[in-house]
């Protein structure tokens, strides 16, 4: 059961094709795994179209449009069949995880997994810009030391479960992080928790051990 | 049978979107399967100057926003088959498709670097030539001497068609990659199909 959804405003704007391609991607992916966002996205798409095609305010000039016509319908059509992708399945030490399908062709390119501290694995996703993705994956007992976030940081729970100190999460969950918000991510659970995160700044550690490599953040950050 | 094709000047259709969904779902299904200029006639000249004042006002340029109106009504005509009646109506396909295309250009004119595109989210108009499901042993012997044809192309028409086949690439973003328009890539696909085609009936 999904709780935590983005906010009406950020799924409007992205049935508008307004929200910065990173926070666009994050979104795309939750309502591949929330069909009540999805339906919720579809009626959003309805009413933009709605909007703009009812504004009938420039008649149709034959000197702008009609050489335009003609050279659109003067090309060749070569046909497909509409495709169905298929989500893309990634392996870690033998489990398998079916990924969202707007992650599929990024993560055709995603690094390799590497083992960090605390139980935590990680693979970067370059998604270009200037934010960074990767997926995270705590095993059973592994969490993130205490952190704050400098800039935003988004997670999206791919599989499993995790609670942060904040709330718990499970498959689907979305959530924004940002400066006000300090929390401990860890799971407890026996197959441990899959999350894809985008933050635009490196994290800022707030507890114990953690805090020394707060001047080297930005070494886990690129 | 409307005989060439009409362009009513100075009458704007005032009919709102949801007002004239069936004919438009109509038309383009006629599109669809005669290509039928006629028919796509009445499509464009109802959305195209609508399509037109969007663009205006979300890009703030004439000749980007035209840009904008060409490519959408393009794609609607190139790819009107793909139009699901049952999925939504019209005037909603084609808002997405001038989405699509507004957001990736948009990403380009902001020159953000940031990889994700829109067939990534939405991919309304992915398709492909055959089902993947399908693939005899006869078929995949044929992969393999269209592999070794496919060696013999000009190096331009192969990066196209190694991105577009081979990894799953939309013509998009094969366009963006390359920095070349759309059409280029679209025309080098054409031409590199039809080399090919070539190439495998001399073959036999």
């Amino acid at each position: 059961m999904i709780k935590f959804h983005p906010t009406s405003q950020q799924l409007n704007k992205f049935s508008d094709g307004l929200l910065t391609p990173a926070e666009a991607l994050m979104i795309s992916a939750h309502c591949d795994m929330c069909p009540q966002c999805s339906s919720k996205v579809m009626l959003y798409t309805e009413a933009h179209s709605e909007t703009l095609f009812e504004d009938n305010s420039q008649t149709f000039d034959a000197d702008l449009f009609g050489s335009m016509m003609a050279d659109i319908t003067s090309g060749e059509v070569d046909r497909g069949i509409a495709s169905d992708p298929q989500n893309r399945v990634i392996e870690l030490d033998g489990r398998k995880f079916t990924l969202p399908r707007s992650l599929n062709r990024l993560s055709e390119s995603m690094g390799n997994w590497s083992h960090m501290v605390g139980k935590l694995w990680q693979a970067p996703v370059n998604i270009g810009g200037d934010t960074v993705a990767n997926f995270i994956f705590m095993e059973k007992g592994g969490g993130v030391p205490e952190h704050t976030h400098r800039g935003s940081e988004m997670t999206l729970v791919v599989n499993g479960e995790f609670s942060d100190g904040l709330a718990n999460y499970s498959s689907g969950d979305f959530t924004v992080m940002d400066d006000q918000k300090i929390h401990t991510p860890s799971t407890t659970s026996d197959e441990g928790c899959l999350v894809f995160s985008v933050i635009d700044a490196p994290l800022h550690f707030t507890s114990g051990w953690a805090r020394l490599i707060n001047p080297f953040s930005h070494l886990f950050f690129k | 049978m409307l005989i060439g094709i009409t362009l009513e000047n100075n009458k704007p259709d005032v009919r709102k979107p949801k007002d004239c969904a069936a004919e438009m779902a109509a038309h383009l299904d006629t599109v669809a399967k005669e290509r039928c200029k006629a028919s796509f006639a009445k499509v464009f000249g109802y959305f195209a100057p609508r399509l037109r004042s969007y663009a205006l006002k979300q890009m703030g340029n004439e000749a980007i926003a035209m840009e904008l109106v060409q490519d959408t009504m393009s794609n609607v005509w190139q790819k009107a088959h793909l139009f699901n009646a049952e999925k939504g109506s019209p005037s909603t396909w084609i808002f997405t498709i001038a989405r699509n295309i507004r957001f990736d250009m948009l990403r380009k004119l902001k020159n953000r670097k940031e990889d994700v595109c829109s067939d990534d989210m939405w991919p309304i108009l992915c398709e492909q030539t055959a089902d993947p499901k399908e693939k005899s042993l006869e078929e995949k012997v044929t992969l393999q001497q269209v592999g070794e044809l496919f060696n013999q192309l000009p190096e331009k028409q192969k990066a196209v068609i190694e991105a577009i086949y081979i990894e799953g690439k939309s013509q998009q973003e094969v366009a963006d990659e390359l920095e070349i328009p759309l059409g280029t890539v679209k025309s080098r696909t054409r031409l590199a199909l039809q080399r090919l085609k070539d190439m495998l009936e001399t073959h036999d």
